[in-house]
């Protein structure tokens, strides 16, 4: 029961100071003081800190009488008079009849009522137009999930050709409308990130891409060497896992795979997953191999491009084997490729091992003029010292079908090479070492060539003395080590090895001391071989 | 092993310093340009794993201690299980281990796998590799605790279904694939990867770690892949692909490696059969080999990448040489290749009979060698660089450590230079081979193994004719 009678009548001048200020509120600047203020405004300014026994009577009675103010359920249980005694003392005080509940806890800093938006930072901290902006943003995502969603309804019931109930017409769904959802997507999308920092994948916000459901990584605990993948990787792969489970070989898959492919070029089975998709679509080759040589620009140090073009030509060659003229402009096209590649990369393996495949494949040997040879004479004439030339001369002169002899091995003589083949390469293994004599690539080529000749490494003994001189006295020089090397070998194979003993000597002393433990071991097979 | 004339090495190796790089690459996320390498995760992993293996001290001298150790490099036992589990999960269930769980399905996905044909009722994106494969096996006995532990790490191996797949990946001429898949529009299955030395030397460790020494199973074409290797050698001594490509010394590891596999033996103890049928000759190699040691001169500036790193004149001008190493005749230095040439070296057999040091004491200048590593390409943060200040990478740095340990770095365990990790963990490798092998015999000769095809004739009378799917011998 209330109380009653005119003790009710005094708390007037209390509240009347207490309510002062609230009476002309400042302009709220954020949120959470407007929730604040608002709290103020439908409560009674009572404090119930600790307990309702610690209020002075007079308080008492306001609290009480606002209680009753606010619930019927109470004021029920009064009579007549004592319900007109309440609305009475209500009226006096101006206690307010509505009530905000307050909070359960105090709104401090760190109160979040209003929740965080994406950067963590309290809603309730906001200022009331701030807030009101992310309102609109929200309603406006609203609208266009729900037109998403018209969308969606549409494109089922064009698929399954469900009338409308109205007008009795199928309903059609045009490319104009694919476009609006895919503009849709796109605000929806940023929308999304602005509001809750929520990603949408480039995939997951395209409207063709709908029907596939992305097949996600899942770990068990303790994986090892994760990496911190960029956003688009993850959410490309989950859905090449889904196309490629799915066997889906499309125009839409083929771009997937770029992508991926640009993302992730080591990736081993995204290649052999393209490749399906090539043959099942039927793709012509030289436009996937265009496509190719953009990749393999980009990506100078990949393996699997070259095995991805190694299938394309064996796809390709039913079409041009029996077409010679198809055949050669193949031929130049790759070379132009090969060399538009190695201007980028003058050593690269995989080129150079692609070449080779190209030369063995297309019968390249000695067509166009020996246009093979020549060229890689001119990248000689470049860099005297680029080892991958001297490497591919090799092969081209000496595996050349015509002039060799098939599974003879590299460091074997061959007496199917024409002699005048090996003069000619000897004189320009020679030539090229008196460019740099201590470049190592034409002394490899000059022992290689001889070796295929059948022809003993006496036989340039004149040449080799020539870069080195009186040694062993006082006027010693040498101007290659592997000169040395060689007359040491030379040495050797005419029975002098004591002059052979001390080439390898003297380089091991003075001309190549870091091999000297090589040296020290070929002075003690020397010493073997006479002893056998 | 050490010259004792040369005593420590000096700066010694900052062993707290590597494994503090270790750590981090253990126990954090790799930064996003790792993301080219996340089809070969668990290779990752096994650099990784193995890198902190070889800078831990012996296991047998430190015991684990029931306190939490202050090094995160360290592997309790809930990591050796989780990791465990997570290599297992990359397993596939056609044989072998796919490189990463990027490469695997979620299991439902595997259902309607024909096992004869190898080939899935849908698409299958989920493909084994012969490098996972190799490395996810090296991980699992990595991971015991003890050589104990160790025997029965390759239980939950597939081993029929993976030496199935192995053989499978092998072609006519000799080399091994990367990776078996259908391509639309081919016959067959496709051999993925090229002709590339790296497979046949990972064939080579997948097969003596599964396989045992059962003579029964059935094997790859070992003679075959001899002949592989054996035509692969250059005009000029050296190792590639093939005959037809330029020599390379990674490719002269890999084609040493896999020779060295087909003839190991038990205790790590070697036998030079099939070496000596690939290479009755090994001068030329030698040779070859040295000759990707030159003594290192800073540039100021490298205008071409390539750029000659040697001139003659320099060679005698240097008072403490650096010496590096290159993959091929007048390229670069490299972290990588001190370890494709010492490792190759080591694998030959030891040239020198009369002396007791090994090829690599004999034939590589340890301390210049160790000086290049130590000043040039190592890293502030640990780690090595590829090229002098360059950043550390993980390919590098475990391939940095392998060199050091190959030339007998004292910090390190001693280094099995076949199988490319600690002799400790070569020890644990040979456990868990042992362990499968003894497994696999007596599901052999147990009498419940032939239930199973005597069931399946049975079905077969039952149902009066053989179903096409069913493939004779399947079971067994």
């Amino acid at each position: 029961m209330p109380p009653k009678g005119k003790a009710a009548a005094k708390p007037k001048e209390t509240s009347a100071s207490a309510s002062k200020p609230s009476s002309a509120p400042t302009p709220p600047s954020t949120i959470s003081e407007r929730t604040q203020q608002r709290i103020e405004a439908t409560n009674p300014p009572i404090t119930l800190s600790s307990g309702l026994s610690s209020l002075s009577p007079t308080e008492k009675t306001l609290w009480i009488n606002s209680r009753f103010a606010r619930s019927p359920t109470l004021r029920a249980k009064l009579g007549t008079k004592a319900q007109r005694d309440l609305w009475r003392h209500v009226n006096e005080a101006s206690l307010p009849i509505r009530s905000l509940a307050p909070p359960s806890k105090p709104i401090t800093a760190t109160t979040t009522i209003w929740g965080t938006d994406k950067s963590g930072r309290d809603v309730g901290t906001y200022t009331p137009t701030q807030f009101s902006e992310r309102t609109s943003k929200r309603a406006r995502l609203t609208s266009l999930a729900a037109a998403s969603d018209a969308f969606a309804d549409l494109r089922r019931r064009a698929q399954l050709r469900i009338p409308d109930p109205l007008t009795g017409e199928d309903p059609v769904l045009l490319e104009a409308d694919v476009e609006a959802e895919r503009a849709r997507r796109k605000e929806m999308a940023a929308l999304r990130g602005e509001l809750y920092g929520e990603r949408t994948g480039t995939y997951a916000s395209d409207p063709e891409w709908d029907d596939v459901t992305p097949v996600a990584l899942e770990e068990p605990e303790g994986a090892l060497a994760a990496i911190a993948y960029p956003d688009d990787y993850a959410e490309a792969i989950g859905y090449l896992r889904a196309v490629m489970l799915r066997k889906e070989y499309s125009p839409r898959c083929l771009r997937l795979t770029e992508h991926v492919i640009g993302l992730n070029p080591a990736h081993y089975t995204v290649w052999l997953y393209r490749a399906s998709i090539l043959f099942a679509l039927g793709v012509d080759v030289p436009e996937e191999m265009r496509w190719l040589n953009g990749v393999a620009l980009a990506n100078l140090k990949n393996y699997q491009i070259w095995h991805h073009r190694h299938l394309l030509v064996e796809q390709y060659w039913p079409v041009i084997e029996g077409d010679e003229g198809k055949r050669e402009e193949f031929a130049r096209g790759e070379t132009e490729f090969i060399t538009r590649m190695l201007e980028e990369d003058t050593k690269n393996y995989h080129v150079w091992s692609y070449r080779s495949f190209l030369v063995r494949k297309l019968g390249l040997w000695k067509s166009a003029g020996e246009r093979e040879r020549r060229l890689v004479e001119e990248m000689v004439k470049e860099d005297v010292r680029n080892n991958s030339a001297w490497s591919h001369r090799f092969f081209v002169v000496f595996s050349d079908p015509e002039q060799s002899t098939e599974g003879v091995g590299a460091t074997e003589f061959d007496p199917k090479v024409p002699g005048e083949i090996v003069d000619r390469e000897v004189g320009y293994a020679l030539e090229k070492i008196g460019w740099a004599p201590q470049n190592q690539s034409p002394w490899n080529y000059l022992r290689g060539a001889l070796v295929k000749g059948g022809r003993k490494l006496g036989s340039v003994k004149g040449e080799v003395e020539g870069y080195v001189r009186d040694i062993g006295g006082e006027g010693e020089d040498v101007r290659s080590t592997h000169a040395l090397d060689l007359l040491a070998d030379i040495y050797a194979e005419e029975g002098d090895r004591e002059k052979a003993d001390l080439c390898l000597r003297r380089l091991a002393e003075k001309w190549d001391p870091i091999r000297a433990g090589y040296w020290g071991w070929r002075r003690k097979m020397l010493e073997a071989d006479k002893r056998d | 092993m050490p010259h004792p004339e040369d005593g420590a090495p000096s700066p010694p190796l900052d062993r707290a310093r590597h494994l503090k790089y270790w750590s981090r690459c253990l126990r954090s996320l790799l930064p996003h340009h790792y993301t080219s390498s996340d089809s070969n995760r668990i290779a990752l992993s096994y650099f990784i794993l193995s890198a902190i293996d070889l800078l831990l001290p012996d296991s047998s001298t430190t015991p684990l201690s029931p306190s939490p150790s202050p090094l995160p490099a360290l592997l309790t036992p809930s990591d050796r299980l989780h990791f465990r589990h997570w290599i297992l999960s990359c397993q596939h269930t056609g044989g072998g281990f796919c490189g990463s769980p990027t490469m695997t399905l979620p299991p439902h996905s595997y259902s309607g796998w024909d096992f004869s044909s190898r080939a899935p009722e849908m698409g299958n994106p989920g493909h084994a590799n012969i490098a996972a494969t190799a490395f996810a096996l090296i991980l699992l006995a990595l991971l015991a605790s003890s050589p104990e532990e160790a025997a029965s790490a390759f239980l939950d191996v597939d081993r029929t279904a993976t030496l199935s797949w192995l053989r499978r990946l092998q072609r006519p001429d000799g080399s091994f694939g990367e990776v078996l898949a259908r391509v639309e529009g081919q016959e067959g299955l496709v051999v993925g990867g090229g002709r590339d030395m790296r497979y046949c030397y990972f064939a080579a460790v997948v097969r003596w770690m599964l396989r045992g020494d059962e003579d029964e199973e059935k094997d790859i074409d070992v003679d075959g892949l001899v002949e592989y290797i054996a035509k692969s050698r250059t005009y000029d001594g050296g190792i590639a692909e093939s005959s037809m490509h330029e020599p390379h010394s990674g490719y002269a590891y890999c084609a040493l490696g896999a020779l060295a596999m087909l003839d190991r033996r038990a205790g790590g103890e070697r036998g030079f059969d099939a070496l000596g049928r690939a290479f009755p000759d090994v001068q030329g190699l030698v040779r070859w080999l040295v000759s990707r040691q030159f003594v290192y001169v800073d540039r100021e500036e490298e205008d071409d990448d390539d750029g000659d790193n040697f001139t003659f004149s320099e060679q005698q001008a240097e008072e403490d040489p650096c010496v590096a190493f290159n993959g091929r005749c007048n390229k670069v230095a490299d972290t990588c290749y001190c370890w494709w040439v010492s490792g190759a070296l080591a694998l030959l057999p030891s040239v020198d009979q009369s002396e007791d040091g090994s090829n690599v004491d004999l034939l590589i200048p340890r301390t210049a060698a160790r000086r290049f590593l130590m000043e040039k390409t190592q890293h502030m943060i640990g780690g090595f660089a590829k090229h002098p200040g360059g950043p550390p990478d993980l390919y590098h740095s475990y391939l940095g450590l392998a060199a050091l340990a190959t030339m007998g770095e004292p910090g390190l365990k001693e280094f099995d230079a076949a199988l490319a990790v600690s002799k400790e963990t070569a020890a644990k490798i040979e456990a868990a081979r042992n362990g499968l092998a003894g497994v696999a015999k007596s599901n052999r000769t147990d009498e419940g193994g032939q239930l199973g095809p005597a069931l399946l004739d049975l079905g077969v009378e039952i149902r009066g004719q053989r179903p096409p799917w069913l493939p004779v011998g399947a079971v067994g």
